[in-house]
C-alpha cells in the first residue's frame, strides 16, 4: 500500500504546501486519498471471504429444492415454514436466547462489581484476584466445557441449561471486567474526588459522574456478553445434557446428516437478528457515548482497542 | 475507640473500616463464582486426570492417564496435525491482519468506523452457521464444486475441499480474524503517523519503514493476537469435527471422543491437563513478550 501510495502522491505536495499549518493533516490526507487498488482489493477479497458463505447460504434457504446445490429451483418460504414447525429448532432458539438473556445480565452486574473493586479499591489479594479474573480469558472453552462436565457429574448435579448457564457465566463475567475496566481506567479519579469533595455522596457520585462515562463500556459489555453467551458452542455442548441450545442443535443436525435446507432457514434468522443486533449495538453505543461527552465514533474505536490492551 | 474519633477526623477511622467492607461487598460475588465454578471444576479435573478410571478395576491415583495420554503414537500424530493447522491459520491471519489493520488505522479514513463494524459482525456472527456455511460451499456436491464443473473448468468434483486440512483451515482462518486484527489495530492507533514521515525524509523506502519502524511498534499488538488466537485455535473442536473429516482430526477431537463417545472421563481430563498447561505456557510467553516489547519503547 505504502508502494501505491507514493507516486500518486507527488503532484498533490505542492497544493498543500502554501496552506496554512492546521491543513498539513489534511494535506498528508489528501496525499493519501487514492490509498491504492492494494487496500481496496484487500479489503474487499477479506469482506467477501468472512461474509459470501453466509450470504450463500441466505440465499440458499428461498431456494425451492431440498438439495443444497445449483441450480435455482425457485422461491419459497417453505423451509421457514419447516423451521418454525420443527420443535427442537425452535425449542434450542429460545433455550439460546433465555440463557444469553440471564448470563449477560448476571455478568453485567458481577463484571461491574469485580471492574470497580479491581480497579478502585486497594485490598489485600487484589493482584491475585485479577490475575484470577484474567486467566479466566485465555483458558480454552472445550476445557472449561469438559471441567464443567466432569465437576457436575462427580458432585452429582445433573445436567441441563442450569449447569449450561453457569459454566458460561464463569467465562463471560470476566470479559465484562475487562471492557468496563478500561472504560474506568481511561477517565481520571480526580474526578470522583472531586464530586466526593463538594459535597455528593457515594451513590450520587456512582450515579452522576461514574455512570455516564462508563455507560458505552456498560453497553459493549453487554452485547458482547450475550453474543459470547448465544454463540458458545463448547460449553453449552459438554455441560448442557439433552437440552440444547441454538449452536449445538446445528452442531447434531450437521453430525447426522447432509447440509438441509431446514438448517439453513434456521441460521439465516439467526444472522439476520444479529447483524440488527450489532447495529442496533453501534447505534446506542454512539448516543450513550456522545451523551458522556466524548465523539461517538473515536469512543467506539477507543472502547474496542481499549479492551484489548 | 470511641472516645478517641471524637478529636481524630472522621475520615481515617472510616475508610479503614471501609477498606475492609468495600472489598468485601464488591469482590466477593465475584470471586465466589470464580472459585465455586472455574477453580473447583479445574482443581477436580486434576484429581480425576490422577485417579485410575472405573473399568480399570484399580483404585487409587496414578500417573498412568498422563503417560497413556503421552506414550501413544495415534495422539502423537495428532497433536502434531493440531500444531500445523493452528499454525497455519494463524500465520494466514496474521498476513491479512498486519495490512487490514494498517488499512483501517491509516489509510480507511471515513469508512474506517463502518469497516471496525464488519469486523464486528463478523466475530458476532454464530460460528456454527459460517461452519455451516463453509460445508454448503466446500462440500462434493457444493456450490463451488458445481459452480466450477458448470462452466466447465473441472469434470470431477474437487474431494480435497471439504473433510480435509485445507477446509479446517480455511474455517478457523476466517473464525478467529476480527480478534488478530483488533490488536494489531489498536497497536497502530498509538503509533504517531509522523513517524512514517521521519522514516521517509530520512530516505528509507517502504520495506525498511515496515520493517525497523511499523513492526517494532506493533510487536505488542501481535503477540497479543497471538495470546487471543492461537489458543483457540488450537483446542477448536467443532471445526475439525464437521469439516475436518479423518485427515483434519485434531486434539479437540480427541478429547470430545474420550469423555463422550469412549466414555473415559479420566483419560480425557489428563488430556484437557496437558492441553491447558500448554495453553498456560504459551499464554505467559506471548504476555511476556507483549509486555517487554510495549516497556521497549
Amino acid at each position: 500500500m505504502a508502494r501505491g501510495a507514493g507516486p500518486v502522491a507527488l503532484p498533490s505536495p505542492p497544493v498543500a504546501a502554501p496552506a496554512p499549518r492546521v491543513r498539513a493533516g489534511l494535506g498528508a490526507r489528501a496525499r493519501r486519498r487514492l490509498p491504492g487498488i492494494a487496500s481496496v482489493a484487500l479489503v474487499v477479497i477479506v469482506l467477501v471471504v468472512l461474509f459470501g458463505p453466509v450470504l450463500m447460504l441466505a440465499l440458499f434457504s428461498f431456494n425451492d429444492s431440498s438439495i443444497i446445490s445449483l441450480p435455482w429451483e425457485g422461491f419459497t418460504t417453505r423451509w421457514y415454514e419447516a423451521a418454525w414447525n420443527e420443535g427442537q429448532a425452535r425449542d434450542a432458539v429460545l433455550n439460546s436466547l433465555l440463557v444469553a438473556s440471564i448470563v449477560a445480565t448476571v455478568s453485567l452486574v458481577l463484571g461491574t462489581l469485580a471492574a470497580w473493586g479491581l480497579t478502585r479499591l486497594r485490598f489485600f489479594g487484589r493482584g491475585l484476584a485479577a490475575g484470577l479474573h484474567g486467566s479466566v480469558l485465555v483458558v480454552p472453552w472445550l476445557i472449561i466445557g469438559v471441567a464443567g462436565l466432569i465437576f457436575f457429574s462427580e458432585v452429582g448435579v445433573a445436567l441441563s441449561l442450569q449447569t449450561v448457564g453457569l459454566m458460561q457465566l464463569v467465562v463471560t463475567f470476566p470479559l465484562v471486567v475487562a471492557i468496563v475496566s478500561a472504560g474506568l481506567v481511561r477517565f481520571s479519579r480526580s474526578q470522583e474526588e472531586a464530586a466526593i469533595d463538594l459535597g455528593a455522596s457515594q451513590l450520587q457520585m456512582l450515579r452522576y459522574v461514574v455512570l455516564p462515562q462508563i455507560a458505552p463500556s456498560l453497553a459493549a459489555a453487554g452485547i458482547f456478553a450475550f453474543a459470547w453467551s448465544f454463540n458458545n458452542f463448547e460449553i453449552s455442548f459438554f455441560t448442557g445434557g439433552f437440552e440444547q441450545t441454538f449452536p449445538v442443535w446445528v452442531f447434531s443436525i450437521l453430525r447426522q446428516s447432509e447440509n438441509l435446507p431446514v438448517v439453513n432457514a434456521a441460521s439465516t434468522v439467526i444472522a439476520a437478528a444479529q447483524v440488527l443486533a450489532v447495529f442496533g449495538a453501534w447505534l446506542l453505543i454512539k448516543r450513550l457515548s456522545r451523551r458522556g461527552g466524548s465523539g461517538g465514533d473515536e469512543a467506539i474505536s477507543e472502547l474496542m482497542t481499549g479492551a484489548v490492551r | 475507640m470511641e472516645s478517641a474519633s471524637v478529636p481524630a477526623p472522621r475520615v481515617p477511622r472510616r475508610s479503614r473500616r471501609r477498606s475492609l467492607l468495600r472489598p468485601l461487598a464488591f469482590m466477593s460475588a465475584p470471586m465466589a463464582v470464580l472459585l465455586l465454578f472455574f477453580v473447583a471444576p479445574m482443581v477436580v479435573m486434576l484429581v480425576i486426570a490422577l485417579q485410575y478410571g472405573i473399568l480399570s478395576g484399580q483404585s487409587g491415583f496414578t500417573l498412568s492417564n498422563f503417560t497413556d495420554v503421552l506414550g501413544d503414537d495415534l495422539y502423537r500424530d495428532v497433536a502434531l496435525t493440531t500444531v500445523q493447522i493452528a499454525t497455519a491459520a494463524m500465520v494466514i491471519q496474521l498476513l491479512l491482519a498486519v495490512p487490514l489493520a494498517y488499512v483501517l488505522a491509516f489509510k480507511a479514513g471515513r469508512w474506517e468506523i463502518p469497516l471496525l463494524l464488519f469486523f464486528v459482525l463478523a466475530d458476532e456472527l454464530n460460528p456454527m452457521v459460517r461452519i455451516y456455511a463453509w460445508r454448503m460451499l466446500l462440500g462434493r456436491e457444493g456450490l463451488i464444486n458445481s459452480f466450477l464443473i458448470d462452466i466447465g473448468l473441472i469434470d470431477q468434483p474437487i474431494d480435497a475441499l471439504l473433510f480435509s486440512k485445507f477446509a479446517v483451515i480455511v474455517v478457523l482462518s476466517t473464525s478467529y480474524l476480527t480478534y488478530t486484527v483488533i490488536p494489531i489495530y489498536a497497536a497502530m492507533k498509538a503509533i504517531d503517523k509522523n513517524m512514517f514521515e521521519a522514516a521517509r525524509d530520512l530516505g528509507a523506502g517502504w520495506w525498511t519503514t515496515f520493517r525497523r519502524v511499523l513492526l517494532p511498534l506493533i510487536a505488542p499488538g501481535i503477540f497479543v493476537a497471538l495470546l487471543l488466537v492461537y489458543i483457540p485455535l488450537f483446542t477448536d473442536f467443532a471445526s475439525p469435527a464437521l469439516v475436518g473429516g479423518t485427515e483434519g482430526y485434531m486434539l479437540g477431537n480427541v478429547v470430545n471422543d474420550l469423555v463422550l463417545e469412549t466414555g473415559d472421563l479420566n483419560g480425557g481430563a489428563a488430556m484437557s491437563m496437558l492441553m491447558l498447561l500448554a495453553a498456560a505456557i504459551f499464554a505467559v510467553i506471548a504476555y511476556r513478550l507483549a509486555k517487554i516489547k510495549q516497556l521497549e519503547q
